[in-house]
């Protein structure tokens, strides 16, 4: 589905059409519901930002501008959303504008190596393994990474919705791949 | 030829260097294992991170949400349906209530089937027939509702009835209304 479309299915659901807003839910829904669940590891609490979302964006439909991209425009939404919950519920938030990756993120990044069932399974695929390393990396580069592989975001599109300087999204995400680097070579995964 | 930066390195996997650079890195890779070795697992981690795996929401998480933005209103099929057994109800109510069989439009289809002939006479018949079997039942019908009922207790009744179908009437013809009446507008 291109953009157009997109924008066909949004002027029908702004008339009232009932079919055309749901055709745009489906649409994004599994990439929404999975970054939401990946940001705040708990399904139910996912189930119901996701809904959220999307009641959010029928009531905000109105005031979304043609001219950008809605993919966009309904992430920065959902982002927004899903970092103002984090905020109010989770006690442990590191800080989202830290550039440096403190030693506290690396020792987040050390307990992924303790073994669990789960993690022995997932590691028979390094897919499977790396994206469960990534469910255990500090938020701050976790919401990074799953913009720019789940949504399939730009890096210019990132820093838009998170409000970050580019430079500063590519250095995250690059900060990022060196945790997961360093975790899959510890398990040689990726020698 | 000194090592590329990670960051350069990684750049490169992804795309992301100038065509210059990505001259440079990839000469450079050619001559130095190291470096290689570096963009190789790079390049591991990038087709894993490439194909997320994604989590299936539940089936019920749309159905909510349409239910919240769009409340189930009655179908205008089960709307219409409702008025005309209420309606049916009502006359048929009203008809044992009151009796009519002695009325001169059943007396005229009698004297019309004795007057009539042929397939005519015999649709009447045939009717007539029908007619007489309902009556038996609607006087029998009739008997008992006037044992079960007082005229107070059926007015009410009918009173219920009517409102009932004014209720269903009101509710179709504003339907429209109450539909937008009750979303928030995009």
């Amino acid at each position: 589905m291109t953009v157009d479309e997109d924008q066909a299915l949004i002027k029908k659901a702004l008339r009232g059409n009932r079919r055309a807003f749901e055709e745009l839910m489906r649409k994004y829904e599994r990439k929404i519901f999975s970054f939401v669940v990946r940001m705040v590891r708990n399904e139910e609490t996912a189930v119901d930002l996701t809904q959220d979302f999307f009641l959010k964006i029928y009531t905000v439909l109105d005031k979304y501008n043609f001219e950008y991209k809605f993919s966009t425009w309904a992430y920065r939404i959902c982002y927004n959303l899903v970092i103002d919950h984090i905020r109010r519920h989770q006690a442990q938030v590191e800080s989202l504008d830290d550039e440096s990756v403190s030693p506290r993120d690396m020792l987040e990044s050390e307990n992924v190596n303790r073994d669990d069932g789960f993690r022995a399974l997932a590691r028979r695929e390094t897919r499977d393994y790396v994206w469960s390393v990534v469910d255990q990396i500090p938020l701050k580069f976790r919401e990074l990474i799953l913009l720019r592989y789940i949504q399939e975001l730009k890096y210019e599109e990132i820093a838009e919705i998170t409000a970050l300087p580019v430079g500063t999204v590519k250095n995250r995400i690059f900060k990022a791949k060196e945790i997961l680097k360093k975790e899959m070579d510890k398990d040689g995964l990726l020698s | 030829m000194a090592c590329f930066p990670e960051e350069t390195i990684l750049a490169y996997v992804e795309g992301e260097t100038g065509a210059i650079e990505t001259a440079r890195v990839r000469d450079h890779l050619l001559l130095c294992p190291s470096c290689r070795q570096s963009a190789e697992r790079y390049r591991r981690l990038e087709q894993a991170l490439a194909r997320p795996i994604i989590s299936e929401p539940p089936e019920r998480l749309l159905p909510q949400v349409l239910n919240r933005l769009y409340p189930a209103l009655p179908r205008i099929t089960s709307i219409a349906a409702m008025i005309a057994a209420s309606l049916v109800f009502l006359i048929t109510w009203i008809y044992i209530y009151f009796d009519f069989s002695g009325s001169s439009l059943v007396q005229a289809l009698r004297l019309a089937g004795d007057d009539a002939s042929g397939s005519l006479a015999g649709a009447i018949k045939a009717i007539s027939t029908v007619y007489h079997g309902a009556q038996a039942v609607q006087k029998a019908g009739a008997a008992l509702l006037r044992i079960l009922l007082s005229a107070p207790l059926g007015a009410a009744l009918a009173a219920v009835i009517l409102l009932a179908v004014s209720g269903l009437l009101a509710t179709f013809l504003l339907r429209p209304w109450l539909k937008k009446a009750r979303l928030p507008r995009p």
